[in-house]
């Protein structure tokens, strides 16, 4: 996947931050405009151009005022694992039709947090004010971890903090092929990567700017085989024609990769979405079969999946996984106990026993 | 502003020939989807109240700055002339004569979406968008913000006629109408009819559009194509329903299409809960789409007595066949 980026954007004040300029640096044949103070380098409202193509193009660089070290958003309706997020940045340059990032930031381009490094400091406080507790930390969630990894360097600022820490990991998850500054990184331990994955149809037809499926898996056997420890997310799980033959193309394909015993942890989950994000899909991606099976909405206010057609896939999934390999580590993401029992043939009970089940991978993985 | 524009009222009605007046809609027009009737009838008994207000240019054309409707509803009365205030000149913005027309339609009535549409389209070239949202939307009685102002663009800019008088008379709700914007106008065009024909309430008039679009999809098929199924067909042609009967039965036809697994579910359940011997006042219901894994049992009772004498009776049914109605029979 090659990030082409036409356009930066400065946000006032962020040109003393070493991230930009080392982003300046790399980038250094792109015009920049700086913010004006009135932010009327936002896009307008009106602009349906820029509503297309959510500024994918334009990377901006800003000073980050939040947290950025916050908990995943759950819902107390289902099992939440308990994730923590370092937000590096918003908004990913991949195309993925069923990205939920389409609706849910009101902002386009690709934010990068340029203070990043300065504020780590902090990060690592919170971190370490609570060493009894285990943070399994990520940087995927807003973003995808390593697409910009090339330009903004972000495994090379935070993989030594996190590698030196016992209660802490972090997990770096893409669906690119951008592991050089991984692989060029002397951090191994407590540094997980992660692929999404998905059936080689979704794959193709649905993940737009991504690497193949076979390239993900390649890149995750060269990390697996350079010491780094390693988890996949079938997250969404998407019905569609021939679903089962399909989902069993990846699992052959992982066996024929990966050695299963390196992976820490693989989830699943099945498309869900903000219901405002369903015609943000069909604006963008006309031609996407990801919105045509049975959404109903769910406790949280997300559509998802008729239960038992959800129940159908994790057992199915479970089933395949189980049998290539019985210690995954598989979880579900955002599910009802009943749907674990149903599918899984287990439950967590409570987001906390979630938790202690991913808590006890990470111990038996890093001491 | 021109001086006399902040002295309109100071302006002496002229007697003007009607033929000399372009009726065209103008630039500063704000009026869609309106019944003329009322207004000829008005006239008709006691003559015009307010006179027009006019801009007469260098050249002598004279266009109408507000009253559009008046003119109108004066020559389909064939009415010779009629007094208007004239504002003359070149030199009278545009900009003014639209603020003129906004605030005079303002003070007497309320503008239907499309009309505020046409205001918020004649106001971009000449006020600046955060203005816009900050000032005007709240007078149009919008909220103040660009994703609303946006919708009211396109809807103005993009949809056809025919919408358009459907969302004016209240036929089509602004809500949906957006909806609609995403798909091409023939499209759109055939879901309206279907909403103008069975007179959809609002809620029908969303589902029709959500699950015609994404049926169309699932059987790739164009949505006049997919429309034009015979069961769709049979119920709109049905003499022996009314509207809210074919509507009801449309989106039921629709939403089994759509949710196959999920309806499904619901009439085994139904099924299971009949074959119950549960009398009137007691109900067992499921959660929306079953998503919760409990379900509802309602008893309906006086006192102690006869709640205990409902509940034993209750309790000789099979109530153990009940199940998630995907699961296999005990």
């Amino acid at each position: 996947m090659s990030t082409k980026i036409d356009k930066i954007i400065l946000d006032k004040g962020v040109q003393e931050y070493k991230s930009t300029k080392s982003i300046l640096l790399q980038l250094r044949d792109i015009p920049v405009r700086t913010e004006k103070d009135d932010g009327s380098e936002e896009a307008p409202c009106v602009s349906d151009e820029m509503k297309m193509d959510m500024g994918k193009n334009t990377m901006h660089l800003v000073s980050y005022q939040g947290e950025f070290l916050k908990p995943c958003p759950g819902t107390k309706e289902y099992i939440c694992c308990g994730y923590q997020i370092l937000n590096v940045g918003t908004n990913c340059p991949l195309d993925c039709s069923y990205c939920i990032l389409q609706a849910y930031f009101n902002r386009p381009n690709l934010r990068v947090h340029v203070n990043l490094e300065e504020q780590l400091g902090q990060v690592f406080e919170a971190i370490d004010s609570e060493p009894d507790k285990i943070f399994r930390v990520g940087t995927g969630e807003f973003t995808d971890s390593l697409a910009l990894d090339p330009i903004t360097r972000w495994s090379e600022m935070i993989l030594k903090g996190f590698s030196k820490r016992k209660n802490a990991v972090l997990e770096l998850k893409t669906k690119t092929a951008n592991t050089a500054g991984l692989l060029g990184s002397k951090y191994r331990d407590r540094i997980i990567v992660s692929w999404s994955l998905n059936s080689p149809f979704i794959s193709r037809r649905e993940e737009h700017g991504a690497a193949s499926l076979t390239r993900r898996l390649e890149c995750a056997r060269e990390c697996q085989s350079e010491g780094f420890t390693i988890g996949f997310h079938f997250d969404p799980l998407i019905q569609h024609r021939d679903w089962m033959d399909e989902y069993r193309k990846t699992v052959d394909l992982m066996d024929r990769y990966i050695e299963p015993e390196g992976i820490i942890w693989m989830s699943l989950g099945s498309f869900r979405f903000m219901p405002a994000l369903k015609p943000i899909i069909r604006r963008r991606h006309p031609e996407t079969s990801v919105l045509d099976g049975e959404f109903v909405l769910g406790l949280d206010g997300k559509m998802r999946y008729f239960k038992p057609i959800r129940m159908e896939l994790y057992a199915f999934l479970k089933e395949l996984l189980h049998q290539w390999h019985p210690d995954l580590g598989l979880y579900l993401c955002m599910e009802s106990n009943e749907v674990w029992q149903e599918s899984m043939g287990w439950r967590p009970e409570t987001s906390e026993g979630l938790r202690n089940y991913l808590d006890e991978r990470v111990r038996n993985f890093f001491g | 502003m021109k001086k006399e524009i902040n002295n309109i009222t100071e302006l002496i009605p002229q007697s003007v020939p009607l033929r000399n007046i372009d009726d065209s809609p103008g630039p500063c027009c704000m009026s869609f989807g309106f019944d003329l009737n009322p207004l000829i009838q008005s006239i008709e008994r006691v003559g015009l109240i307010n006179p027009p207000l006019l801009k007469r240019d260098n050249q002598g054309s004279i266009t109408i700055i507000t009253g559009y409707r008046r003119i109108k509803a004066l020559k389909s009365l064939h009415t010779d002339s009629a007094g208007c205030r004239i504002l003359s000149g070149d030199n009278i913005l545009q900009v003014e004569c639209l603020l003129l027309n906004l605030h005079d339609n303002l003070a007497i009535r309320k503008l239907n979406d499309v009309e505020k549409g046409m205001v918020l389209v004649r106001l971009i070239p000449w006020v600046k968008t955060l203005e816009i949202v900050d000032h005007y939307m709240p007078l149009l009685g919008l909220p103040s913000n660009k994703a609303t102002l946006a919708s009211y663009l396109k809807i103005e800019e993009e949809m056809e006629v025919q919408a358009k008088e459907s969302i004016a008379h209240g036929q089509l709700s602004f809500r949906n109408a957006i909806m609609l914007l995403d798909i091409d106008s023939i499209s759109r065009s055939s879901i309206i009819d279907l909403i103008s024909n069975m007179k959809l309430t609002v809620n029908q008039q969303r589902q029709l559009i959500d699950y015609t679009i994404d049926l169309s999809h699932v059987e790739g098929r164009s949505i006049p194509d997919f429309l034009d199924d015979q069961s769709i067909k049979r119920i709109n042609s049905d003499t022996r329903m009314n509207n809210p009967q074919k509507g009801r039965a449309l989106i039921r036809y629709l939403r089994m299409k759509r949710y196959p697994s999920v309806s499904k579910a619901e009439r085994e359940f139904k099924k299971m809960v009949s074959r119950l011997n549960l009398g009137e006042m007691v109900r067992i219901d499921h959660s929306p789409s079953f998503e919760s894994p409990y379900y509802r049992l309602e008893v309906l009772f006086k006192d102690g007595p006869s709640l205990r004498g409902k509940l034993e009776n209750f309790m000789r049914e099979d109530i153990d066949s009940l199940r998630d109605p995907w699961k296999k029979k005990r």
